[in-house]
């Protein structure tokens, strides 16, 4: 009598578990699905390197801003990128439990719960409303903002998990502290450090609000930093918003493009973590 | 010969914990002294001592001298020099998993700087062939040191600290995560060696200790209980509880 109930129950867990995933999994792959059947009817090489045509023309295309969102990503990603190994180095490998440890600990995880519109809200009133114009130099500080405490946290846990031997060998060694720090347990580190910069680099392709306040929007291709300029990001939400069909269905391939760019972030994140565990550190 | 290390009055302790009570010790040039005792004796700590890796556990504090050459290790050279000069092994293998095989012997060199990179590959060749090693890796020097086995690793290892061609070389254990092969090769090792290094190693065999040592010290509770010739100390060990110990009474 018990082993079957037990067994009932066993099988019970089961099936409520797989029926929560599936739960789960259902809307993604709806939302999938849908931008994959409204958007690749748009995609052509058209769609992708050219400018938007003026309003009520055919065709055209989203090409500035998929240049525009890479140039942002890659403007916020240069100054953060470095700021947050930086920060997650002293870290992982200067703090001994200080107050100023403990500051910087609380601000990392403050940063990472303030919501995106913020970060937007402050550059604008930083710089936008300084130089009294929207500029692709305002969403970069930004977004790189949003990135900093995703990448301080990758490059603290990664870097705590090189093995204390492997410490000892390089201390016992003679090998100045920078050394071991940046040439051994960094290096041994990568590729937390990469995934964790490369995933912050997704998260940032997402955002939308911080861009509203700053980068804004342009119809022509990039012309300067300091000037607004066009994202996927920014555009999907103009086109959708639009009404006008031709528009609502560049917005589902613009959002197809912006999948795919993610996708690929993701899948090159788990190459990278695969390749972490396959070097046995 | 001449004494390469003399210890005076060396106490260690980690937090409230003594470790090590009062110890005093001279070890000449160019010999090899097994350092035995129970587990939790203080052999680690002791070694550690010398090179002051003891002082990087926090909590650790240490009084008391350690002279290289008649020089304070602790009060008349700076920690990183003192590595440099005092080189160790330890138990576990610990070849560094994203260098090479080549790299790794010579990481010391390369990340203090200033060698070319012939010199480098050079040194690399001399000091694996100091370990028995140039002849089994010369044709993946390219490949990482994980790659190799347990023992290689270990002869990888202490290639790595003779590259920095260090006065005295601590060895923790250094047999007692390999294979009997393996540990043949190391002790034939350790004898070639003290033609122009002073060693120390810690070991949990007694028969080790008297197959490769020239002098012995016992350890008891961070006590040095007994230090003279390693054939005298297997022979005659003058205290009770030596005896008991390389006996194989207690351990």
């Amino acid at each position: 009598m018990r082993v079957i109930s037990r067994k009932m129950t066993d099988r019970l867990m089961k099936y409520l578990s797989l029926l929560v995933t599936v739960a789960a999994i259902t809307p993604l792959v709806w939302i999938i699905a849908s931008i994959i059947s409204n958007g690749a009817s748009v995609l052509s090489w058209e769609f992708l390197t050219s400018l938007p045509k003026p309003f009520g023309e055919s065709g055209g295309g989203i090409g500035n801003a998929i240049l525009g969102t890479f140039i942002i990503n890659a403007l916020a990603s240069v100054w953060s990128i470095p700021m947050g190994v930086a920060i997650g180095i002293y870290l992982s490998e200067y703090d001994r439990g200080s107050k100023l440890g403990a500051v910087v600990r609380t601000a990392i995880e403050s940063l990472s719960g303030v919501p995106s519109i913020i970060f937007g809200v402050f550059a604008f009133t930083l710089i936008v409303l300084t130089v009294r114009h929207y500029t692709a130099l305002a969403a970069a500080l930004a977004l790189g903002l949003m990135m900093i405490p995703l990448v301080a946290k990758a490059t603290e846990e990664s870097m705590k998990v090189v093995s204390e031997d492997v410490r000892e060998a390089a201390i016992a060694l003679g090998i100045p502290k920078w050394a071991r720090t940046v040439k051994i347990v960094l290096s041994l580190a990568r590729g937390g450090v990469l995934s964790g910069a490369l995933l912050a680099f997704a998260r940032i392709s997402g955002e939308t609000a911080p861009l509203l306040f700053t980068a804004l929007f342009s119809f022509f291709w990039p012309i300067g930093l300091d000037q607004p300029m066009a994202t996927l990001q920014v555009m999907i939400y103009n086109y959708a918003l639009s009404g006008f069909s031709d528009w609502v269905s560049k917005a589902w391939g613009a959002s197809l493009i912006l999948m795919l760019i993610v996708l690929t972030i993701n899948v090159a994140v788990r190459g990278v973590t695969r390749q972490k565990y396959a070097e046995g550190t | 010969m001449e004494t390469k290390l003399e210890i005076k009055n060396l106490n260690a302790w980690f937090g409230e914990k003594q470790a090590l009570k009062n110890i005093n010790i001279k070890i000449l040039e160019k010999s090899v002294t097994a350092v035995i005792g129970p587990s939790g004796c203080g052999k680690s700590t002791f070694i550690r001592c010398i090179n002051r890796m003891h002082e990087v556990t926090s909590g650790a504090k240490v009084s008391g001298e350690v002279l290289l050459d008649g020089a304070d290790i602790y009060t008349s050279m700076d920690a990183m020099d003192v590595r440099r000069k005092v080189g160790m092994v330890f138990q576990k293998p610990n070849p560094f998993p994203n260098m090479s095989i080549a790299d790794n012997v010579v990481a010391g060199l390369k990340l203090l700087g200033g060698y070319k990179k012939e010199e480098l590959a050079e040194l690399a060749e001399k000091n694996l062939k100091a370990v028995g090693l140039w002849g089994e890796v010369k044709d993946e020097l390219k490949k990482s040191g994980a790659s190799l086995s347990g023992g290689q690793q270990q002869r990888l290892c202490i290639a790595r600290a003779l590259a920095m061609e260090p006065e005295v070389i601590l060895m923790d254990e250094p047999t007692s995560a390999l294979d009997p092969a393996s540990t043949v090769k190391i002790e034939e090792l350790v004898k070639r060696l003290k033609e122009y290094t002073t060693i120390l190693i810690i070991t949990h065999n007694v028969q080790q200790a008297a197959r490769v040592s020239d002098m012995t010290a016992f350890f008891y509770l961070g006590e040095l209980i007994e230090f003279s010739e390693t054939r005298d100390i297997f022979e005659a060990p003058k205290n009770a509880l030596t005896e008991r110990y390389i006996t194989g009474r207690f351990g």
